[in-house]
């Protein structure tokens, strides 16, 4: 649906986005992480055919995006800006049939309807979008990016500023889009929002470096892992383990950290070598450390410095 | 042109939510036009003397004696007529003024306001957009310069001699309000928009686009003194200048508007 190939964008001498390439399937959500800087909203322009990159290309569909074509193409694509960017004096209705008509709709009122009802706000249609709560205007927003029916979503930011309530009302919404077949991708600083919603995440500092799911990046950086808490000090059982052939342990008071291949086979093989060496076993877990380890670690190997 | 309309139907909702954008145009429009009813009507009536009295107006009554249409006005009335229609061409600066602020502030606001990325990212052209912004800008002007212009004829049929106001409905003074009038408007905005699409502050782009007020004011002035007269000819020879101008304009604007430039460089 969406593939990226080798995009580059210089800006005089600082190079935005550098070298990126990735594929993304219909009803894929796709989520760039990186810190301010990044390339990410830049990036997500060059997919929406707003600026053109210094080379690659982005292709939609069979199509690759051109000066020429991209009136054409941004028919297929929505948008949402990071700040919702909504005509204040005008109401809810007023600012998404403009762009219904933008868009060309065959009835804008009808569609205009749809969405208000798709996103809860019938009833504060003729509200000056300038009385709107920060929450409802991300929401109008959003109606307006989707009201063209795009097969692909790019979010920029989507979820920043918003009250708990309204980010997961939020990413109810995408979830539902990606039910639908739509290809998603959205920028972020949110990694609990990205671990949440996405396929696979991105994460760049003008590449990209690393491209996978949350649990394969995991995986990739700090192995898979179980975690077992068990009644007596771990370090009384460290030896049973090593006999069995397991040798990435970590013992630390009460809890062995175990280096394994793959959870769902090596996880009861623990579990009966240790209760068998007469261990109590309390609990036994797949460790996962948070995404924003996982970041950390990937943007700190990848541009660590040599001192 | 769908998505032209659908533009300009924004402009203008936008406008009738914000009407005080158009004061200084409405301030400027009745200034136009009260002050040749000071310099014919009021100021002769406080001073109790009479236009025809005065040597300055001579090149009046030259004027007006050449046209036999005008001969059965007295020396009063033809002094009358005369300042009368050199004020129309005053009245052309009323649509520019007022469609000033709403051109300037179209691109450049649109920016500020983080209204433009949305809307560059539908299938809007360039020129679409430039296209849009120039006639939300243009249409409140030309009503409030018709609006003006009625005023004035009505307020010459009141207070001026009889058949002063026959004197002012020529074609020569309706091809230039409603020829010459709504070109040199049209270029204002157009260059207004241009600016607009460059600079990072509206007052920039009014300050600008407001230059080409003085063209106007050079022919008001030129007029005045006698040193050309505004003919039929004249007049079609101007509105296709000016034709040219406004074409030369939207391709400029197209040229210049920078989307890239827009989106990643102003803050």
């Amino acid at each position: 649906m969406l593939r990226v190939d080798h995009l580059t964008r210089r800006f005089g001498d600082r190079i935005a986005v550098d070298d990126v390439s990735f594929e993304l399937a219909p009803g894929e959500i796709f989520a760039l992480l990186g810190p301010n800087g990044a390339g990410k909203t830049t990036t997500l322009r060059m997919l929406a055919g707003l600026i053109e990159p210094s080379s690659g290309s982005v292709r939609v569909g069979a199509e690759a995006l051109s000066r020429r074509n991209a009136p054409r193409l941004r028919r297929r694509i929505g948008l949402l800006t990071e700040t919702p960017g909504l005509w204040e004096r005008l109401s809810v209705r007023r600012n998404l049939l403009v762009y219904a008509r933008l868009y060309g709709m065959a009835d804008p009122d009808a569609a205009v309807d749809e969405a208000l009802d798709v996103f809860n706000m019938r009833d504060r249609a003729g509200e000056l979008a300038a009385r709107l709560s920060k929450g409802l205007k991300q929401r109008v927003a959003l109606a307006r990016a989707l009201l063209h029916r795009p097969d692909i979503v790019l979010l920029d930011e989507p979820t920043a500023g918003l009250d708990p309530a309204s980010a997961r009302e939020l990413r109810e919404l995408v979830l539902r889009l990606r039910s639908q077949r739509r290809t998603i991708v959205i920028s972020t600083h949110n990694l609990d929002e990205a671990e949440r919603v996405a396929d696979r995440v991105a994460v760049m500092r003008a590449r990209l470096v690393a491209v996978d799911s949350p649990a394969a990046l995991r995986a990739r950086v700090f192995g898979i892992r179980v975690r077992v808490v068990l009644g007596q000090p771990a370090a009384s059982v460290v030896g049973v383990l090593t006999e069995r052939g397991f040798s990435d342990i970590q013992a630390d008071g009460h809890t062995l950290s175990i280096g394994v291949a793959d959870h769902a086979s090596a996880a009861p093989a623990i579990v009966r070598h240790l209760v068998n060496a007469g261990a109590d076993v309390e609990s036994v877990v797949a460790e996962e450390p948070p995404l924003e380890e996982v970041y950390v670690r990937l943007l700190d190997t990848t541009f660590a410095r040599p001192s | 042109m769908t998505r032209i309309r659908a533009l300009l139907g924004k402009e203008l909702a936008d406008l009738r939510q914000n009407p005080s954008i158009v004061v200084p145009a409405v301030i400027a429009g009745i200034l136009s036009m009260l002050l040749p009813f000071f310099i014919a009507i009021i100021v002769p009536a406080l001073a109790g003397e009479r236009l025809s009295d005065s040597s300055d107006f001579q090149i009046a009554l030259e004027t007006y004696r050449e046209q036999p249409a005008l001969g059965d006005l007295d020396p009063e009335g033809a002094i009358q007529a005369w300042i009368f229609q050199q004020f129309l061409v005053l009245l052309i600066l009323t649509p520019v003024a007022g469609s000033m602020s709403v051109a300037a502030y179209s691109v450049v606001g649109e920016k500020q306001a983080h209204t433009l990325e949305p809307l560059l990212a539908t299938p809007l052209t360039t020129f679409e957009l430039l296209a849009a912004k120039v006639l939300g800008a243009l249409a409140p002007a030309l009503a409030l310069a018709l609006a003006c212009f009625l005023i004035y004829l009505a307020g010459v049929a009141i207070f001026a001699q009889p058949g002063v106001v026959r004197a002012l409905v020529t074609p020569v003074s309706l091809a230039v309000m409603f020829v010459l009038g709504p070109l040199a408007a049209l270029a204002a905005l157009q260059l207004a928009v241009c600016v607009s699409s460059r600079v990072n502050d509206p007052r920039s782009a009014q300050q600008i686009g407001a230059l080409v007020v003085l063209p106007v004011a050079a022919a008001f002035i030129l007029q005045i003194t006698g040193t050309f007269r505004l003919t039929l000819p004249v007049v079609a020879f101007v509105a296709l200048a000016l034709a040219g101008v406004n074409m030369g304009l939207m391709l400029l604007g197209v040229a210049l508007f920078d989307r890239e430039s827009i989106l990643t460089r102003w803050k």
